[in-house]
């Protein structure tokens, strides 16, 4: 293994898909969260504690430029981190992965990411604008959220090695085991504790946003990695040679 | 067939065929430098998108970086976006 090649493709796919995750944001997510802070400023308004002046607005519109600017620094940020899990996963799997190109591999294990450790924790701590969440259970929901993206995660390795175990006619079971075991996880932990206050049709119009937005994230990780590799084969003595 | 350029071009030919056996061999193990290096970017980025509540800058501003909370703030848009609790 060329280790800085490794490195370097690694976390170049990582920023750049997550640049791209920010970018889709801002275009899809970007209106809902809008929508939603702007009903935040109404119940500041409403309450008296804060005016609605020319003075706020522009306080507001600054504030939040530089709120979406940011969005595209951390969506590099979280695609580097992410990115990095991908790059370590997919060195230690691509041999046991389907066989093919780079990209059918990369495509192959970041379908698997995607639904084991963010669509099954997403449809038990769906997405929420603001306006929704009591600051008060935050960590909470942080905790539970991170903890069934671990179980999670780490329920399918658990599973590949049983996987691997198996003969062929069998290997099923492995399929069938994480479900009955991710099942059982998915009724056992606790909801979320907050009651969602704010418009369905908001709060349903940036979940699937956000869905799609992240999905955009996880196809971009694996077609710019798997066409990274391909390129320059970090796992090869000699680049020059495919195999 | 027993003079010596035939065995000469018979070495050629067979060490030509075989010479991309010997190129094609990759050298697999993943170096666990790079692996903990890869885990310590992961585990550093997701807290600083995900779960940072002012922890990080406390560091250097002490106990109001907790309520400036400049890297929630600055990551606000993409916390909500990305599915994590934000507030």
């Amino acid at each position: 293994m060329r280790t800085v090649i490794f490195l370097v493709i690694v976390l170049f796919s990582g920023a750049l898909a997550g640049t791209i995750h920010g970018m889709a944001n801002l275009v899809i997510v970007e209106p809902y969260l809008d929508e939603a802070i702007g009903i935040e400023n109404q119940n500041l308004f409403a309450s008296g504690e804060e005016e609605d002046i020319p003075a706020f607005w522009v306080e507001y519109d600054a504030y939040r430029d530089w709120q979406k600017g940011g969005q595209i620094l951390a969506g590099a940020i979280l695609g580097t981190s992410m990115g990095a899990l991908f790059g370590i996963v997919y060195a230690l799997s691509r041999k046991v992965l389907p066989q093919g190109s780079d990209l059918k591999k990369t495509l192959t294990l970041a379908a698997v990411m995607w639904f084991t450790i963010y669509i099954i924790p997403f449809l038990k701590y769906p997405a929420n604008p603001p306006t929704v969440g009591d600051g008060e259970t935050v960590v909470l929901r942080a905790i539970l959220y991170l903890s069934f993206i671990a179980i999670s995660g780490f329920g399918v390795v658990g599973f590949y090695q049983l996987y691997k175990k198996l003969q062929s006619k069998t290997k099923i079971v492995s399929f069938v085991g994480y479900g009955i075991f991710i099942a059982i996880v998915f009724v056992l932990m606790p909801s979320n504790p907050d009651e969602v206050t704010a418009p369905m049709d908001l709060v349903n119009g940036f979940r699937a946003m956000s869905v799609v937005a992240v999905s955009v994230f996880w196809v971009s990780l694996a077609v710019i990695l798997g066409g990274l590799w391909h390129k320059f084969r970090p796992d090869a003595e000699n680049p020059n040679i495919r195999n | 067939m027993k003079h010596p350029m035939v065995y000469l071009l018979i070495q050629v030919y067979f060490n030509y065929m075989s010479s991309p056996t010997q190129i094609v061999k990759n050298k697999s193990q993943v170096p666990i430098f790079a692996i903990i290096t890869l885990a310590i970017i992961f585990v550093v980025g997701l807290f600083v998108v995900g779960y940072d509540q002012g922890h990080i800058f406390s560091v250097v501003l002490g106990e109001s970086a907790y309520e400036d909370l400049y890297i929630h703030e600055l990551t606000h848009d993409m916390r909500h976006a990305a599915g994590f609790p934000c507030h």
